[in-house]
């Protein structure tokens, strides 16, 4: 009986990867350009995923429309990575060695880009990506670049620059700091205390939870108990709404509410729509920036989803394939180590505006300052880009 | 929370206890009743409450008819545990995709007229919503718990679930009395599904969460034990507000998980006994 | 006619593997050297799941605790001690080790809980863990912990490593073989049938399962260690993620529990298909079709993918799992 299953089995298994090895499509050469990696199309962070999996084929659209890079056309292998870390290494993999993509595309969230920056290190492949923080760009990677990066610890540089150029009376005096326990809340929350210190504003509470969080309203009762009154909830679209609804609810009324990232999606103001108002936020991109190319892209959206602008999402998406492209550009070739060579000695346009890399592939920090008004996310700072007044100090709830 | 996850478990518990079918897909069907919830808000301005009177009868025949031609070929396996374990994966996962294909995998949050009233008791804060979710779930309990004692469907399910061969003895139809208690047990996960969308938003990955999280809850309050699930979500939904006043809040999970073992390895049979 | 089948799989086995071991060195792209080795971390995995999940009956939701304890072992061992690449591959057998020693610990008060409170119990036991690593600094907490990545070509580097999964593999499925054959498995095949009755048999239940607990909880923690290395970032969403745990789970019984061959199918079978979906099909369709077959094959094989290689034995029919704890509980 073994010797049957033994057989069986084994046949199966061979069938199965001879199938796999087969059925692969070869890629003929001085074909289009293939750009190649992996996105969470489903699972925990599909939202984003397909707002950057949009950007990217919108500029590959543009950019073939035009006549490609090099003069050829450009043509992307998106893979499905489940929001798993594990498989987008084992896909970034895939695209280099059997796939032999010309270029890597960047993916998200944080953890996969942890996780596939050393394995485009390895292979020497140029990897433009939100990256995974301060952090990973410390651990001499060299074909790395975030470009621009999605950083925790840029996030509210905006955001102090301008409570920064308020007169000291005026600003908040107690802070409540209620952060998730993952690398984007870690980030987020690291330059924290150096600031408040530098603004005078008491720390109050400093907590950190878990995701899921079960419940807001006791979050908001302490701060509520503590007087304080600028809140910064460093969370995610799911816990950042459980604590607004609160805060609601209990009419806990600070001058400031700081959101990290959970305010960027467009779910934000279409599903919370005047309670979603007034939030601060920080951002590396945005629609309304003076950048050649934002229009277009706002127009595309605009016609396309019927959005006001372009989520930053999309904008990553786009700007990481500009970045990329124009290494290839300036390098005149697809060899990698030539690209990554060429962006770290050039500056490079894309729609969050000028960059030049530094050894640990980032650009100068950058600092965006948002805030919600009338489901708009209006730019606060610096100042020569604001769209619109800030609100403050934040008006009672409707 | 705690009566939440209890409504939304009980149906879970019900096709455990009665047909050992483990049915992974079942906080799929209360997300499927959630997004319906907020589809029909959006077009029609119906409340959520009132969708529960659409999803509930739609899902009661879904699960039917899944139960007639995807569990019944199942039920004659070794282990119909494992078996049905694997099956509804199955399910779950094209609940998952479809809502993924239909609804967009965008965040979703209901929004009423009374979603940020409060009411305040001493020094408790109750949010409407949640009030109201524990309202519903209170009368979906007692509903089921009025439908099992004291009609004699529910009499029936109750004598199949203890002794099958006897009450097939005495003229049980146990065939249509398990797609009856699939059916109801489905049904309910949907009331469940709008009561958790009061609370979180949500999206078509958000089922695996609940899942958890209902499977936690049913388990300790003893497998079929419908007060026991509504008792055992309300001593977690306690531990997380207490345990703010007295330790850092990145402690929360961890102790809420830590207890719910305690309290397993010293009742080893859950909370509660498991009985009808 | 015992002897000359075990010579048999003996043959085959060492056939098998000494094909498998060469596979790395002809220089095939890297990716199948990767997509190799995560099977044989998946086949490590279920196959020492059965053990305790597949004989003894005792569903364990928690598995993926061991898995990231060992990954997270080695990491702090290689950080802490300076390990060369070298002594950082053996450093998955302390692992291994340390995963065993926490579920004896954890195995011994667990263990007496039955069919669904088990289950439940080793679950809450894997999100203590997770979030015990996530709340400690000194453990990596939320940020997760890099290894260096050693100073060679990344096709040695991966060839390496596939050469000790698949040596961890080997072990497992040798352990599980064993298993079927000796008292040992035949003990708890009796706890899984009833454990009453076994203990009145002479059985020592509590002994029995806890080493099978302990056993079951060894492989996984190596191939923890092993995949730490692989991967040089860890974090407790990546090592930790509950999907594994219900992934090893699915696979043994989707080969079929309680067998040697059929988690080591069951996990060939879904992680290879799950890739070439992936590779093939748009992204939510891939995810149905997927789903679809979970359905198709279970009800055309209840009780697993072996039952198509052995439908001629049918194998005596024991009471289900759950009638046991319900049973037992309503009396």
């Amino acid at each position: 009986m073994i010797q049957n299953v033994i057989k069986k089995a084994l046949l199966l298994t061979l069938a199965i990867c001879v199938a796999l090895i087969i059925a692969h499509p070869a890629y003929a050469e001085d074909k289009p350009i293939v750009i190649g990696g992996s996105l969470p199309l489903t699972g925990k962070f599909a939202e984003t995923a397909k707002w950057i999996e949009k950007g990217m084929k919108f500029w590959a659209d543009e950019v073939n429309a035009k006549g490609g890079i090099l003069g050829r056309k450009v043509e992307f292998i998106i893979y499905d990575d489940e929001s798993d870390a594990k498989k987008a290494v084992t896909f970034a993999e895939k695209a280099i060695t059997v796939d032999k993509v010309d270029l890597l595309f960047g993916g998200y969230p944080g953890t996969a880009a942890r996780a596939v920056m050393p394995v485009a290190e390895k292979h020497k492949y140029v990897y433009v990506s939100m990256g995974g923080h301060m952090k990973s760009f410390q651990q001499g990677y060299t074909y790395s670049f975030g470009g621009p990066p999605l950083m925790g610890e840029w996030w509210y540089e905006g955001f102090f620059q301008y409570m920064k150029a308020m007169p000291a009376d005026q600003r908040p005096k107690r802070a409540a700091v209620y952060t998730m326990n993952n690398p984007i809340g870690a980030s987020a929350s690291s330059t924290l205390a150096g600031w408040l210190q530098k603004l005078g504003i008491e720390m109050v509470i400093n907590e950190k939870y878990n995701l899921p969080l079960p419940d807001a309203t006791p979050l908001i009762v302490k701060s509520k108990q503590m007087n304080t009154d600028i809140l910064f909830s460093n969370g995610f679209f799911a816990d950042g709404v459980m604590t607004l609804r609160a805060a609601k609810a209990l009419d806990y009324r600070p001058k400031v509410i700081v959101q990290a990232i959970g305010s960027v999606i467009p779910a934000w103001v279409k599903e919370l729509g005047k309670d979603g108002d007034y939030i601060f936020s920080g951002t590396a991109l945005h629609n309304k920036l003076n950048y050649p190319g934002n229009d277009k892209l706002n127009a595309y959206i605009k016609k396309k989803f019927g959005l006001p602008g372009y989520p930053v999402y999309f904008g990553f998406g786009y700007a990481w394939m500009q970045t990329l492209s124009q290494g290839v550009e300036g390098a005149k070739s697809l060899d990698q180590t030539k690209i990554r060579d060429w962006l770290k000695s050039n500056t490079v346009n894309n729609i969050a505006g000028p960059m030049s890399f530094d050894e640990k592939g980032l650009p100068a920090p950058i600092n965006f300052c948002t805030q919600i008004i009338n489901g708009q996310v209006e730019l606060i700072w610096p100042k020569e880009v604001r769209t619109a007044e800030p609100v403050y100090p934040r008006p009672a709830w409707k | 929370m705690g009566s939440v996850y209890a409504l939304l478990g009980i149906g879970f518990s019900l096709s455990w206890g009665v047909m050992k079918v483990i049915n992974i897909s079942h906080a799929a069907f209360g997300l499927i009743a959630a997004f319906l919830a907020y589809t029909l808000l959006q077009a029609w301005g119906l409340d959520p409450i009132l969708s529960i009177a659409v999803s509930v009868p739609l899902l009661f025949f879904a699960a039917c008819f899944i139960y007639r031609f995807l569990i019944t070929p199942i039920t004659q396996a070794k282990e119909v545990i494992v078996s049905s374990m694997i099956l509804t994966f199955g399910i779950a996962i094209i609940l998952e995709n479809l809502m993924l294909l239909i609804w967009s995998p965008d965040p979703r949050v209901l929004t009423t007229s009374y979603t940020s009233k409060v009411i305040i008791v001493g020094p408790f804060y109750f949010q409407y919503p949640r009030l109201a979710g524990f309202l519903m779930a209170s009368m979906g309990v007692g509903i089921i718990q009025f439908f099992l004692k004291l009609t004699y469907t529910g009499k029936a399910v109750r004598a199949a679930w203890q002794q099958p061969d006897a009450a097939q003895l005495y003229g049980v139809n146990l065939k249509r009395i398990s797609m009856i208690t699939f059916g109801l047990a489905v049904a309910s996960a949907g009331a469940g599904g709008v009561c958790m969308a009061y609370l979180y938003s949500f999206e078509p990955h958000t089922h695996s969460l609940w899942l958890i999280y209902l499977f936690l809850v049913v388990i300790v309050g003893g497998v079929g034990n419908v007060l026991g699930a509504a008792s055992a979500g309300l001593i977690i939904g306690v531990i997380t507000g207490l345990s703010l006043a007295f330790l850092p809040y990145q402690w929360v999970n961890l102790l809420t998980f830590g207890l719910l073992m305690i309290i397993l390895i010293l009742r080893p049979q859950g909370l509660f006994q498991s009985e009808v | 006619m015992v002897s000359s089948s075990n010579r048999l799989v003996f043959g085959v086995s060492i056939l098998l593997f000494l094909c498998l071991a060469i596979f790395p060195w002809f220089g095939l792209p890297v990716y199948f050297v990767s997509l190799l080795f995560t099977v044989f971390m998946f086949v490590t995995l279920a196959t020492s799941w059965n053990l305790i999940g597949g004989y003894a009956g005792y569903l364990s939701f928690g598995h993926v605790a061991f898995f990231g304890i060992g990954a997270y072992t080695t990491a702090l061992m290689m950080k802490g001690l300076h390990l060369s690449p070298f002594w950082t591959i053996l450093s998955s057998i302390p692992a291994g080790f340390v995963a065993m020693l926490i579920a004896m610990i954890v195995g011994y008060p667990c263990l007496r809980l039955r069919g669904p409170y088990f289950a439940v119990v080793t679950l809450c036991f894997a999100f203590v863990v997770d979030l015990g690593i996530k709340n400690l600094d000194i453990l990596g907490g939320p940020e997760g912990l890099w290894l260096k990545s050693p100073d060679l070509p990344i096709e040695t580097i991966r060839a390496i490593l596939f050469e000790a999964m698949l040596v961890t593999m080997m072990l497992s499925i040798m352990l599980a073989y064993w298993t079927s054959r000796s008292k040992f498995g035949a003990g708890l095949r009796a706890i899984k049938e009833d454990e009453e009755v076994a203990q009145t048999m002479a059985i020592n239940a509590p002994r029995l399962k806890i080493q099978a607990f302990a056993l079951s909880a060894f492989f996984p923690g190596m191939a923890g260690g092993i995949y730490a290395y692989y991967l040089t970032y860890i974090h407790t969403d990546i090592v930790f993620d509950m999907m594994i745990s219900i992934l090893i789970v699915l696979m043994a019984l989707f080969g079929g529990g309680g067998t040697v061959m059929g988690p080591v199918i069951g996990a060939v079978l879904l992680t290879l298909i799950n890739e070439g979906l992936s590779t093939f099909v748009k992204a939510e369709f891939a995810r149905i079709i997927y789903g679809c077959l979970f359905i198709g094959v279970i009800i055309f094989l209840p009780n697993g993918i072996m039952e198509f290689f052995k439908k001629e034995h049918r194998v005596e029919s024991g009471i289900s799992l759950a009638e046991n704890g319900g049973n037992r509980s309503a009396a």
